[in-house]
C-alpha cells in the first residue's frame, strides 16, 4: 500500500503518548458512534465515549486495540490526534474489578433519586464498565 | 579530652552515617530521574488540552462581553469567601526545607486571608500530619428528609462548620503511586464542589520544578479558571542563592542534567492540536465539547503540579543528603587529623620519657 494513503495517527493519555506512529485506519467510539477515519477525512473534533479505539495496519500489525473511556479527539486530513483519559489494551483490564464497577453503577443508578446529575454520573460509570467488559470479552 | 579510642569510635560511626546518606541520596537521584521522565511524559497531554481549549474558545459564540471571558460555571468569579487549599507536601522527611517551605507557604496564605473560611485538602504525609494537628476535621451530618419531589425519604448531607480552618481531607498514598485516574477523580470532586458553590476558589500551594536549579514554591490558583494557559500565581517563595547553589553540586555529582530538558520541539508538536486553520466539523456543539474538556484542563494541571512536586521532594532530598555526606567527610576529616595529634603527642611523651629516664642512669 502506497505510504501516501497512511494517516499519521497520536494516542495520548495524562502520563504518556501511547501511540506515535501511522496507520491505514482508526476506528473511534465518539459519543454519538463509532466512527471510521481514514487517509483525507475531513477535519473534525469529537468528544469520545467508553469504547474501543481500533488501529487497522499499525506498525505492520493489522489490528491494535485500546480501550478508552473518555476521550477527545481531532482530525485533520493527514493525521488523527487522540486525547484519552486512560487507554487499556484489552488484555490489560481487569475483568473482576469492572464487574464490580458496573454493580457499583447499578447501585448509584437506584440510589440517584431526582438528581439528574448523579444519573448522569451512573450512566457514565455502566458506560464505562460495559465497554471494558465488552472489550474485554471480545479478545478472548 | 577524648582519647584516641573514643575518637576511634566517633570517626567510625560519622562514616557509616555518610555511607548511608550517600546511599540515600543515590537512591533519590534514582528517583528523581524517573520523576522527572514521567512530568516529562505528562506534558504532551497537557499542553494540548490546553491548546484545543485556546483555539476553541476563540471560535465559540459563549464569551461573556464583560469579562471576554466563557460564559462557563468554571469561569464564575465571585466573591471569595470559602476558599479550597490544596497543599502539596512530601511523604517524606530527611528532604531539607523541602516540606517546611510547602507549609510556611501555606500558612503565609492563611495568615494572609484571615477574614475568609478555609477548607484544607492535604496530598502527602508531611501536610496530612501537620494538618490533623492544628485544625479540626470538617464534620458532615447526614439528615433524612422527605423529598419534595415524590415524598420518599432521601438523605441529605450537610457541612456543619465549627471552625474558620477545617480539614476536609487528605491523601497519604497518592504521591507514592501517581496515576492520572486519582488525581482526575480529585480533580472532579473539587469542579464538583466549585460549581455547587460550596467553595469560591481552589488555590493549590506546591514545589514547581523546572530544572534542579530552576524550582520554587508557588501558590496557584486553580479555580475559578481565568485564562487558558496562563497560571495564576499569587506567590512564591524563591530558593535563596545559596540553596541553589547546594542543588546545582549535588545534581552534578549525582550525574544529573541542570538544564530543564529540551521539549521545544514536543511542544510545538502539541500546540498544533486542535488549532490547525481550518473549519472542522464538530461532532457536537462547541459548548458540548468545552463541557468535557475544560473539566480535563483543570485535572490535567493538578497532575502537572503534583508530577512537579513529586520530583522537587527527591530532588529536595538529593541535595539534603549530598550535604550530608559532605558535612560527615569534613567531620571524618577534622576527627583524623585530632587523633593523628593525640597519638603522636602520646609517643613523644612516651619517648621522653624513655630519653629522660635513661639519662636519669
Amino acid at each position: 500500500m502506497a505510504e501516501a494513503s497512511k494517516i499519521r495517527v497520536r494516542l495520548v493519555t495524562p502520563e504518556k503518548v501511547l501511540v506515535d506512529d501511522t496507520a491505514d485506519a482508526v476506528e473511534l467510539p465518539a459519543t454519538s458512534g463509532y466512527m471510521e477515519v481514514l487517509y483525507g477525512h475531513a477535519p473534525l473534533m469529537a468528544e469520545l465515549g467508553a469504547g474501543d479505539v481500533t488501529f487497522h495496519g499499525l506498525d505492520g500489525t493489522e489490528v491494535t486495540r485500546y480501550n478508552v473511556s473518555w476521550g477527545f479527539v481531532e482530525v485533520l486530513p493527514d493525521r488523527v490526534t487522540i486525547l484519552a483519559n486512560d487507554a487499556l489494551i484489552p488484555s490489560a483490564i481487569d475483568v473482576p474489578r469492572a464487574k464490580e464497577q458496573r454493580e457499583h453503577g447499578e447501585v448509584l443508578w437506584s440510589q440517584a433519586g431526582d438528581s439528574e446529575e448523579k444519573y448522569t454520573e451512573a450512566e457514565h460509570v455502566i458506560n464505562e464498565a460495559d465497554a471494558k467488559l465488552a472489550s474485554a470479552g471480545s479478545k478472548a | 579530652m577524648a582519647s584516641v579510642l573514643d575518637l576511634r569510635r566517633r570517626i567510625r560511626s560519622v562514616k557509616s552515617t555518610r555511607q548511608i546518606t550517600k546511599a540515600m541520596k543515590m537512591v533519590s537521584a534514582a528517583r528523581l530521574r524517573r520523576a522527572q521522565a514521567r512530568a516529562m511524559a505528562a506534558r504532551p497531554y497537557a499542553q494540548m488540552i490546553t491548546s484545543v481549549l485556546t483555539s476553541l474558545i476563540r471560535r465559540t459564540e459563549v464569551i461573556d462581553p464583560a469579562t471576554g471571558n466563557l460564559r462557563h460555571p468554571l469561569f464564575m468569579a465571585r466573591p471569595e469567601k470559602k476558599i479550597l487549599l490544596i497543599v502539596v507536601s512530601g511523604d517524606r522527611g530527611f528532604a531539607g526545607a523541602f516540606n517546611g517551605n510547602i507549609l510556611k507557604a501555606a500558612y503565609q496564605f492563611l495568615g494572609a486571608n484571615e477574614d475568609k473560611e478555609f477548607d484544607l485538602e492535604a496530598i502527602g504525609r508531611k501536610a496530612t500530619d501537620q494538618f490533623r494537628r492544628r485544625y479540626p476535621a470538617a464534620v458532615r451530618i447526614e439528615q433524612t428528609a422527605e423529598n419534595p419531589a415524590d415524598l420518599e425519604p432521601m438523605t441529605i448531607s450537610r457541612r456543619e462548620r465549627k471552625a474558620a480552618i477545617e480539614v476536609v481531607g487528605d491523601h497519604v498514598g497518592m504521591l507514592e503511586k501517581l496515576n492520572a485516574e486519582n488525581v482526575f477523580e480529585l480533580a472532579k470532586d473539587v469542579i464538583a464542589r466549585f460549581v455547587h458553590e460550596e467553595i469560591d476558589a481552589c488555590y493549590l500551594v506546591y514545589n514547581e520544578f523546572k530544572s534542579v536549579i530552576q524550582q520554587r514554591v508557588v501558590v496557584e490558583r486553580l479555580l475559578p479558571l481565568f485564562e487558558i494557559g496562563n497560571q495564576q500565581v499569587t506567590g512564591a517563595i524563591e530558593p535563596t542563592r545559596e540553596e541553589r547553589e547546594a542543588a546545582a553540586e549535588a545534581a552534578i555529582s549525582a550525574g544529573i542534567s541542570l538544564k530543564a530538558e529540551d521539549t521545544v520541539e514536543a511542544d510545538t508538536e502539541a500546540k498544533k492540536f486542535g488549532t490547525a486553520e481550518v473549519d472542522y466539523i464538530y461532532d457536537e456543539p462547541a459548548e458540548e465539547l468545552l463541557n468535557g474538556l475544560l473539566p480535563k484542563y483543570v485535572a490535567s494541571m493538578l497532575f502537572h503540579a503534583l508530577a512537579e512536586s513529586v520530583a522537587a521532594e527527591h530532588a529536595a532530598r538529593m541535595t539534603a543528603m549530598d550535604s550530608a555526606t559532605n558535612n560527615a567527610s569534613d567531620m571524618i576529616d577534622s576527627y583524623t587529623l585530632q587523633m593523628n595529634r593525640l597519638r603522636q603527642a602520646a609517643i613523644t611523651k612516651e619517648i621522653i620519657e624513655i630519653v629522660s629516664g635513661a639519662a636519669a642512669v
